[in-house]
């Protein structure tokens, strides 16, 4: 097998983690493609180093994270002071019990592609500045230090956010699957 | 905030988020990122960004920048104590006489520019900055409540 068929092996074997990384952190499919690009042109170069290793996706992960916070931060600021000056707060914090259906009665009454697809329309519709630490905490696996230093804020707005992402994504999920539900009986 | 509450919910969306599979990237990304490649290693290796070049061409590189950068010190160093090297100096600045008139020129606009400061004092001064600043503020709301609407309106 030559170098460039090996690579394409690697990319084919990583691209879907890759791109998922970038996706749910950028929330936008032309951008996560960038980052996906940037990243294996990344790798190409240290493909030497990652080859064989088994922290190679790790480390595409990693870059994946970086490069995506890079490009919000690069390209999106400008836009986040208009776009979060009066959307950013969310004032109906008011704490109504965790109410969702117990995950067996879930998979009994939902599909579960449909639960999944749901969950991820769900987390697209998060505004960056909830959606980008819930999904460094949840999925990525950072400790909420890590994530205040990673974005340059507080340790407070860090899990303010989170919590009220987590919040989002309930009110959010509660009327989709209550009308999918009401769809599907 | 209810610890109860929080901790149900953050357990519960751990849950679930941790149920998605990964995203399947477009089919077009993979022939995209090779094409490019193949494009990369197609340029020549002086017509691409320097950490790219091959190693030992980079230490080459390097070590010709440092030699050059040696000899334009020491060639200026040999120049500055060179006979006849003063008396061009001079030629040189007498070049440069226009470039003293004109600093003159804006010194004394300068000093003007200050001394209507001095004659208005410091009300109208701070009355212009805050208008400035009033403008501004202005044209800051303005746009976002323009993108906020316009949004709102998707």
């Amino acid at each position: 097998m030559t170098d460039a068929q090996q690579f394409e092996a690697f990319l084919r074997k990583h691209q879907d983690h890759v791109f998922s990384t970038a996706m749910r952190l950028l929330a936008n499919r032309a951008e996560a493609e960038d980052v996906t690009q940037e990243v294996f042109l990344k790798a190409y170069a240290r493909f030497g180093e990652l080859q064989d290793s088994p922290t190679a996706g790790g480390w595409l992960r990693t870059v994946a994270t970086n490069l995506s916070l890079n490009h919000l931060t690069r390209y999106r600021n400008r836009w986040s002071f208009f776009s979060e000056l009066f959307g950013g707060r969310d004032d109906n914090e008011h704490e109504s019990p965790v109410d969702f259906p117990a995950p067996e009665d879930v998979e009994v009454e939902l599909d579960a592609a449909d639960r999944r697809e749901l969950l991820e329309q769900a987390l697209r519709k998060l505004p960056a500045a909830q959606r980008v630490p819930l999904v460094l905490f949840h999925m990525e696996g950072l400790g909420y230090e890590e994530i205040a230093a990673k974005l340059g804020v507080s340790l407070g707005k860090v899990k303010t956010d989170i919590f009220r992402a987590r919040e989002a994504l309930r009110k959010k999920l509660e009327p989709a699957r209550e009308s999918l539900l009401g769809l599907t009986a | 905030m209810n610890m109860n509450h929080e901790d149900q919910l953050a357990a519960l969306v751990d849950r679930e988020l941790k149920t998605l599979p990964p995203l399947s990237a477009p089919p077009s990304l993979a022939p995209r990122i090779l094409a490019r490649l193949a494009a990369q290693t197609e340029v020549a290796w002086y017509r691409r960004a320097w950490p790219t070049w091959p190693p030992a061409l980079r230490a080459a590189s390097f070590l010709v920048l440092v030699a050059l950068f040696g000899g334009l010190c020491f060639a200026g160093w040999q120049a500055m104590h060179a006979p006849g090297v003063t008396a061009a100096a001079g030629k040189v600045s007498g070049a440069f006489a226009l470039v003293s008139l004109a600093v003159n020129t804006l010194s004394a606009l300068g000093n003007a520019a200050a001394q209507v400061v001095r004659y208005l004092g410091t009300g109208v001064i701070v009355a212009a900055i805050t208008a400035v600043l009033l403008a501004y503020a202005a044209c800051v709301a303005f746009g976002s409540f323009y993108l906020r609407f316009a949004f709102a309106r998707r």
